[in-house]
């Protein structure tokens, strides 16, 4: 970049100066490409370092199955007590828990363990059956599929049988067994989910455990227009997704 | 009209250098960072010395673009271009101190070297400009500013030729310019040499971001789109309104990648409407468009396509409410789809593609990219993508 070397050449003063200001032209590129070289050296060494040596990362979120404020963990406790023991969350043949397994398992009272479900009331709603029936109606199949089919994040959905105190216990018993049963056949035959045995737990109480009172008729039924007592609510199976993780 | 010593054009291409070196150091300085694997603000803005800023998707973009670097197949992330235009501004801002200096004393052949290279950083500015608007469909601010600063040299380097009237100038030996020129490509190199050799090994870190537990969904189904050359199965988690997920796509059929894939694909909107996972929506309308995606039968690639071309307009309809959705959906793809999109079987699809995301613990964002049961890294789908696939899937690139 030096001008030495010109011809013919200049006069003296000028010519100097033309090299010297070649050799200052030379010296810029050099510094800044020095300056440049060192300064890409040092951000990749140091994004090297950082590589090397991560800090602590940002916590990303993980997706998982929903979790909701009536979620507490007595409530999950005793959830996860009956699922357990009613054969749901393994892969054991046993399906459902009847009255004396949730005694037992769920170790709680009959209005604490309806106290829990309370916070599912607009999650979930009571399916009615006829005195000593089974068999879904019509109204009864429609809001147990259009419940089943808002599951949103949950993970298992309870089936909670009853049966009304009219008839003796062991036949209330096998009756609240048989309206959990008929609630799980409908859902699959309309489910079309070859894991449904692994997100549906089923609890028949017959009319020995925690008996609704007549307040539950306030509560989405499959028969809004019929008239309701203490009587017709329990002769019913509750049904609700739960949104917790167990 | 400018005189024999006129300082005018050499301050000018001095000036344009300078500033060319600053945006491409800034440039540079970016690319670098995100060596380490991390996300990091980058520099967007027209003002020299301006922050590093996370509102910079398009620089953001031309930076993941296939056009911001070289040998991004051999190298994560490749050699980026701004380190050739470091080197050569570097030498331009020499040179021009040197014209600066000299004033009336410097050599004819000196200004017409100058004038001759000075305008290629001009000229690869133009092409470099021409992809931005063609390719990537916008301009990055601080590409913008190498562009300015490439017009600014070229004009002083051009208009230092109007200063060689008058009185006669020293001359110099015809190797002159090649010693110039050699010295250029030598600048030009040094510093993208320095990158190339510095750069960390990033394979051990490939596919070390996690692993489906369950790759395939035991209810429901994910959505097939057959590249047309299809041989890589991917499993790719999307959400139609979500830019990232655009952008992501865009690399893929610029890159060429996208018709060599065998995508299996999960919608995933981040949306709280039918997501769960999120407390707010952060795409508004995407569990609507998602469920359009569902809908798309033969269609699937189309309408995805579609939602990311109209990404912009469909946000703003997804803020303005589900019937402004309903309605472009209606409008673009016909009753039946939107038909389809309202049916109960299209929610609980859409839910069971959820539920395969929980059941499955991925990140709560998007895109993500399976490689078999493999989670691509983040850093992997962007700055990566190349080198991940050179490595990881190399079918993919013959």
């Amino acid at each position: 970049m030096t001008a030495a070397g010109a011809q013919p050449t200049p006069p003296g003063p000028a010519g100097g100066m033309s090299a010297l200001a070649g050799w200052l032209g030379a010296s810029g590129v050099v510094a800044l490409l020095t300056l440049a070289t060192i300064s890409v050296r040092m951000w990749v060494s140091s994004a090297t370092d950082r590589l090397e040596h991560p800090g602590e990362k940002p916590k990303v979120a993980i997706a998982d199955q929903a979790e909701v404020a009536y979620c507490t963990p007595r409530f999950k406790e005793v959830l996860e007590r009956v699922l357990h023991s009613c054969g749901l969350a393994q892969d054991e043949t046993r399906r459902g828990c009847k009255p004396a397994d949730v005694k037992t398992f769920a170790s709680i009272s009959d209005s604490d363990f309806n106290e829990l479900f309370t916070p599912l009331k607009d999650r979930g709603a009571v399916i009615l059956f006829d005195e000593g029936m089974q068999d879904l109606d019509d109204g009864a199949k429609k809001l147990l599929e259009d419940k089943w089919f808002e599951r949103k994040g949950a993970r298992y959905f309870f089936v909670v049988a009853r049966a009304s105190k009219t008839g003796n216990q062991a036949k209330n018993n096998a009756l609240s067994h048989r309206r959990a049963n008929s609630v799980m056949y409908h859902l699959t035959s309309v489910a079309n989910d070859p894991e449904i045995d692994k997100k549906v737990g089923l609890l028949w109480l017959g009319n020995e455990f925690a008996q609704l009172s007549k307040d539950y008729c306030s509560w989405p039924t499959s028969r809004p227009n019929e008239k309701c007592d203490e009587e017709a609510i329990n002769r019913s199976a509750f049904v609700s997704w739960v949104d917790c993780r167990l | 009209m400018l005189g024999p010593s006129s300082r005018f054009h050499a301050t000018l291409a001095l000036v344009g250098s300078l500033l060319g070196l600053l945006f491409a150091s800034y440039s540079t300085m970016d690319y670098a960072e995100h060596l380490d694997r991390g996300l990091h603000d980058v520099h967007c803005s027209f003002i020299p010395g301006a922050p590093p800023t996370s509102e910079a998707e398009a620089c953001r973009a031309a930076m993941y673009s296939p056009y911001s670097a070289f040998f991004r197949e051999s190298m994560w992330g490749g050699v980026p271009i701004s380190l050739f235009a470091l080197g050569a501004f570097a030498f331009f801002g020499g040179f021009a101190l040197y014209l600066w200096l000299s004033r009336e004393r410097a050599p004819k052949l000196a200004l017409g070297f100058f004038a001759g290279v000075g305008i290629t950083p001009l000229l690869v500015s133009l092409v470099m400009l021409t992809i931005s608007i063609t390719k990537l469909g916008h301009l990055c601010k601080t590409c913008v500013g190498i562009y300015i600063s490439s017009l600014l040299l070229a004009v002083g380097a051009v208009t230092g030729l109007f200063t060689l009237k008058g009185e006669a100038r020293p001359r110099l030996a015809f190797f002159f310019p090649l010693g110039w020129l050699a010295a250029l490509g030598v600048t030009t190199l040094v510093p993208a040499v320095v990158y190339a050799s510095s750069v960390p090994d990033e394979r051990p870190y490939l596919g070390k971001c996690g692993a489906l537990k369950q790759p395939k969904m035991s209810v429901g189904a994910p959505l097939k789109i057959h590249g047309s050359r299809a041989i890589q199965p991917v499993m790719l988690f999307e959400d139609p309104l979500c830019p990232t997920c655009r952008a992501f796509h865009e690399r893929l059929l610029d890159e060429g990648v996208f018709e060599r894939l065998d995508v299996e694909l999960v919608m995933f909107p981040l949306d709280s409407e039918c997501n769960w996972m999120l407390d707010t929506p952060l795409h508004p309308g995407a569990c609507i468009v998602s469920k359009a995606v569902l809908c798309g039968g033969d269609r699937t690639r189309q309408v995805l396509e579609w939602a990311y071309d109209e990404q912009v307009y469909l946000t703003r309809a997804g803020k303005a409410g589900k019937d402004v959705l309903r309605a472009a959906i209606k409008q673009r793809w016909g009753g039946d789809l939107l038909k389809c999109v309202d049916d109960r079987k299209t929610d609980v699809l859409l839910n069971q593609h959820l539920h395969f995301a929980s059941d499955n613990a991925i990140p709560v964002s998007t895109p993500q990219m399976y490689l078999g049961s493999k989670r691509v890294c983040d850093e992997d789908t962007d700055m990566g993508l190349r080198f991940m696939l050179a490595n990881l899937a190399p079918e993919v690139l013959k």
